[in-house]
């Protein structure tokens, strides 16, 4: 079994590599920051906010193939008032968060390398049944994964390749703390190692998609009820209390 | 410019964009970008050369453009041009998914918070063109992914912005336009179906005069204009 993990070096990529590798799989993992490789992990290093990094990365990352499951993870947000952003930071997020993980998987399908049998899993957000004021240049990312992922799931099947989406609520990782709006409870967030385990058994009984816990059940019921009170609820308890822009 | 109010729209050179230029050319002043020469335009309209498959320096060139015009407020912007290709998932290269979503993704979101503040002072309103496809294409991955980041975009925009600017997203059924020429799509027959780039902007320019959030221009918007006799 191998494994290929974006945004592996920290929080749900880091608790993927793991658990991969604790059964026994051998893992690809790829972050900007450079891991410690060895035994069944081979770690590439590569920018993937960055389109001259990912294109010198694609020829590694078939080379170093084929695949039995793909998890695109990496992903940064962007939060505070759309206006106070700089451009830069959403031209960098939209790369990472949707163009990258779409350009590769086109690549991976190109070249034939997954695995009859493989999944591959994006990694959506919450913010697909809910919205996400105070943060929507990211939660157009996550829309366009998510409405991506459904629009390749029928012919990658042809291919007996299976997708799965996952949108998953608050995480306990260093990155949603450093996003979180003032006062936020980092005890009701997802523990990344809960969280891995609930993707990977998702995958492999062939969910299409995956909401992770009550927390991502309910925002899911709601969104699909009352998308519009869904949303400006979310405005109250996220971008009126957020106290800073944080890219 | 006079004492009209200002409606931007991009993509306003050809299709859909043309003809609801058409259509606000009495009662707003106009700017229009595209890639072309801006022939045919309707008359006192501002032309702004703009390739919006280079946001960065699209969004410069019509933000420079407007305050050469003295253009300092914005009743509406209408982020139309959109750009696709008709090619499952493994048929599309990297070049073909960046081009789509630097075009009706990135320049959206950049054009929008680049001339955000023009339309706050205009008291106006963001209208953004999606598709029908923003729920999923399987021969279109790519377009449909852009379109749904519109989606994302409007909805949680119009809550973050509520009470400053208005945010609406109307996604338009099969259209009559150069774009599936472009895209690669020989509708053949079906093309029967589909709206024409008039009637489709009739559509949006209704839409647009109700304010409504969200809306998506297809089966009920055919049937009526059976029903009162006007060409699809």
């Amino acid at each position: 079994m191998k494994a290929l993990v974006t945004g592996a070096a920290a929080g749900l990529g880091a608790a993927l590599v793991q658990q991969f590798l604790s059964s026994g799989g051998a893992v690809v993992a790829i972050d900007r920051d450079e891991l410690q490789g060895g035994g069944r992990l081979v770690p590439l290093v590569a920018d993937l906010s960055d389109r001259d990094s990912v294109d010198a990365l694609l020829p590694r990352i078939v080379e170093a193939g084929p695949y039995d499951f793909v998890v695109h993870n990496a992903g940064v947000s962007a939060t505070g008032p759309f206006e106070q952003i700089p451009p830069q930071a959403y031209r960098r997020l939209l790369t990472l968060n949707t163009e990258t993980p779409m350009v590769m998987t086109a690549e991976l399908l190109r070249s034939g390398s997954l695995s009859k049998g493989a999944h591959v899993v994006f990694i959506s957000s919450l913010s697909h049944a809910t919205g996400y004021p105070g943060a929507a240049v990211y939660a157009a990312s996550k829309d366009a994964l998510a409405v991506y992922a459904k629009s390749v799931r029928a012919q990658m099947k042809k291919r007996g390749v299976h997708v799965t989406t996952v949108f998953p609520g608050p995480v306990r990782t260093a990155h949603a703390e450093r996003h979180a709006p003032a006062g936020a409870r980092a005890d009701q967030r997802m523990e990344p190692k809960d969280l891995a385990a609930r993707i990977i058994a998702a995958a492999r009984r062939r969910k299409k998609v995956l909401y992770p816990g009550p927390q991502a059940r309910i925002g899911h019921i709601a969104g699909l009820l009352a998308p519009r009170l869904t949303t400006r609820m979310m405005r109250r308890i996220i971008f009126e209390k957020l106290d800073r822009t944080v890219y | 410019m006079n004492g009209m109010p200002t409606a931007l729209i991009t993509g306003g050179t050809s299709g859909i964009g043309l003809a609801l230029a058409q259509r606000l050319a009495g009662g707003h002043c106009l700017v229009l970008t595209g890639r072309g020469d801006g022939a045919g335009l309707p008359v006192d309209a501002l032309f702004v050369k703009a390739d919006l498959s280079r946001p960065e320096e699209a969004v410069e060139t019509v933000a420079s453009a407007l305050r050469s015009a003295g253009v300092s407020s914005l009743s509406k912007l209408i982020l139309n041009a959109g750009t696709g290709t008709y090619a499952q998932a493994d048929a599309e290269d990297a070049a073909t998914i960046r081009r789509t979503l630097d075009v009706n993704l990135v320049a959206s979101v950049l054009m929008a918070h680049r001339l955000a503040p023009l339309l706050e002072e205009g008291r106006g309103r963001l209208v953004l063109i999606g598709s029908v496809a923003h729920r999923g294409s399987a021969n279109m991955p790519s377009y449909a992914a852009s379109k749904a980041g519109l989606t994302g975009l409007a909805r949680s925009l119009r809550a973050e912005w509520d009470g400053r600017i208005g945010v609406q997203i109307i996604h338009p059924g099969p259209t009559r336009t150069p774009m599936h020429e472009k895209a690669g799509y020989d509708p053949g027959g079906l093309e029967k179906m589909f709206f024409s780039a008039d009637a489709m902007a009739d559509e949006v320019a209704r839409l647009m005069e109700t304010g409504r959030p969200g809306a998506t221009v297809i089966f009920g918007a055919r049937i009526r204009r059976l029903l009162t006799g006007k060409p699809s």
